[in-house]
């Protein structure tokens, strides 16, 4: 669908856009360097010129057990994503190619994000207490794999749909066994969706809050907890907090660096057929 | 030489028969491979699923503080739940937000798709800055969003005071759930506008050529062609964000709290549940909430299957 392009409204409807998306994580930066007094102030210059300091991120890496909770994000993420792959892998395969469950154990998988989060939370924290889970790294770990299971398998399905089954027919003709299918002819081709997956599962981990409130105190703090944390009951201590985020979303922006180019196409994963 | 079948309809070998199969090649036969490749993921629903959805029927039906004992009170929390103005309040909030957010995120995501689906120089950088407010921590988002729009020092108002308007109490009770709404659109339009992005780029030209040819006019062009092409992904997108935006959290934790009149399902439940420790109420209130989105998320999804078997026919 063309139509005469409007150079000077394209620009300016685009300029428009990405002003939106990109002042507020501006702002976070900006306000990471900033002096309290600049930060409280109604002058508006204060927005653009001040003076920089960087006493916020001391701040936070010497007071604030913020490493550690960085740590602590990092390895329930990645763990918990190399957990989810595991799982959802062969599972979508499986409802893929076969159909298992004749589309019923496919809605169930994806119907566990359809349950308010609060709601799975409830037994899992008494379950958790009775078996000393809470605040290990092991429980939360379990947890976000639960957590980002159903997403996976969803869009790792859509993936497997588009193999064609006619090469491992062929392969099958061939004289391969199951396992040698699976490694040698679907495994090439489900890497960059599978790839895709395992991005998306990480930022959510790396994103995730409420579980993260409801099931760790100390010992398996993460990052958003952490963030949060700064909000006292007597000040809100912006400064840090601002550091924190700041820091805390580097890793997210490297993610999106890498995705941009693949997420047009992750996202509808053959849904509509050009 | 004629291959003579199991009762899976997979091939039987003569030198296969009267050999006793080992476990791996049971496992690993056609018939069972399928569940064998399930068995992580049903474990795992299983222990996640089953036993939390069991649990909380069965705790609906008990008063359940933390130190006493629980008491079984059958039905008395549903017909509370009923009754409790509250409780409707909130699913009433749920509702507005859902609405308003989906509304909003298909206009603009249709809007920015339609303007992006285009070659143009530095495509790659704008997409990807577009792409940001997804992969921000929502709870992040959320904090900064409460301090850019203080009432006494956030930044929009101070733009406001020096473009020369008044100061706006972003969180006010009568309009909080507005800004809440924004906060939420802000962070996942890029959503919508992508998957519909990717739609568009994959449309077949020729239908839209010979639209032009005939001389349609450009909105009857979307609303007879596109639109209608697009329903499939456009459904996708509306299941989805429904699903996701009926457990809408973060952005109140980061803001308002509850507070200001914006009480929404699952803040209600975690309130009941995790503050005040009443788990039987908070139970019941999980269960009902948790019937209305299966109620809702079938009738969505039954409309999602019936337009991806539309466009399959076609």
């Amino acid at each position: 669908m063309r139509r005469p392009v409007n150079s000077f409204l394209f620009w300016l409807a685009t300029v428009f856009v990405l002003f939106i998306v990109i002042a507020p994580i501006s702002w976070i930066f900006v306000t990471a360097f900033k002096i309290p007094s600049d930060i409280y102030t109604l002058d508006l210059t204060k927005l653009l010129v001040f003076s920089p300091t960087s006493d916020n991120f001391w701040y936070l890496f010497s007071e604030t057990p913020y490493w550690h909770e960085f740590g602590n994000t990092v390895i329930i993420s990645v763990v918990s994503t190399v957990l989810v792959m595991l799982v959802s892998l062969p599972a979508a395969y499986s409802f893929a190619r076969w159909n298992t469950g004749s589309g019923h154990l496919l809605f169930i998988t994806i119907s566990t994000r359809m349950f308010p989060a609060v709601v799975a939370a409830i037994p899992m924290f008494f379950l958790f207490k009775q078996l000393h889970l809470c605040d290990t790294h092991f429980g939360i770990i379990m947890l976000y794999t639960y957590f980002n299971m159903s997403f996976a398998t969803f869009l790792l399905y859509g993936f497997f749909r588009e193999i064609p089954v006619e090469l491992e027919q062929a392969a099958q003709i061939d004289g391969y066994g199951r396992m040698e299918i699976l490694r040698k002819v679907i495994f090439p081709l489900i890497a960059p969706g599978a790839s895709i997956t395992a991005v998306f599962c990480l930022v959510f981990a790396w994103n995730e809050f409420l579980y993260a409130l409801l099931f760790t105190r100390l010992a398996a703090r993460t990052l958003s907890l952490g963030i949060s944390s700064l909000w006292g009951a007597i000040e809100i201590q912006w400064g840090p907090m601002a550091a924190g985020i700041a820091v805390g979303i580097l890793p997210t922006l490297i993610a999106a660096w890498f995705m941009q180019r693949y997420i047009v196409r992750g996202l509808t994963f053959g849904a509509v057929k050009g | 030489m004629s291959a003579s079948r199991d009762k899976a309809g997979a091939e039987v070998l003569p030198s296969d028969l009267g050999r006793k199969q080992s476990v791996w090649e049971v496992l690993t036969s056609e018939k069972y491979f399928k569940w064998t490749l399930l068995s992580p993921l049903l474990l795992l629903l299983i222990l996640f699923l089953i036993y939390p959805f069991l649990y909380c029927i069965y705790y609906s039906f008990f008063t359940y503080g933390v130190r006493a004992a629980p008491v079984f009170i059958g039905l008395d929390n549903y017909r509370a739940a009923l009754h409790d103005a509250r409780f409707w309040a909130a699913a009433g909030k749920t509702g507005q937000v859902l609405v308003i957010s989906l509304i909003v995120e298909l206009g603009l995501g249709m809007g920015i798709a339609m303007l992006f689906n285009r070659e143009f120089r530095g495509q790659n950088v704008v997409r990807g800055l577009c792409l940001l407010p997804l992969l921000i921590m929502p709870l992040a988002m959320s904090m900064i969003w409460n301090f850019i729009l203080q009432y006494d020092f956030g930044a929009v108002n101070q733009v406001l005071l020096a473009l020369g308007g008044d100061k706006i109490q972003w969180f006010h009770p009568d309009y909080a759930i507005y800004t809440i709404c924004f906060i939420n659109i802000w962070q996942w339009f890029p959503f919508a506008t992508f998957v519909l992005l990717a739609g568009l780029s994959g449309l077949p030209k020729d239908s839209f050529e010979a639209a032009k040819v005939d001389g349609a006019s450009g909105w009857f062009t979307f609303r007879k062609l596109t639109l209608p092409m697009l329903s499939p992904l456009i459904m996708i997108i509306v299941l989805l964000r429904t699903m996701w935006l009926i457990r809408i959290f973060d952005p109140l934790y980061g803001t308002t709290r509850g507070g200001a009149n914006t009480e929404v399902l699952d803040w209600m439940v975690y309130r009941n549940a995790f503050v005040f420790f009443d788990v039987g109420y908070g139970s019941t209130l999980a269960i009902v909430s948790l019937f209305g989105t299966i109620v809702l998320c079938a009738i969505l999804f039954r409309q999602l299957m019936r337009a991806l078997g539309v466009t399959e026919q076609a």
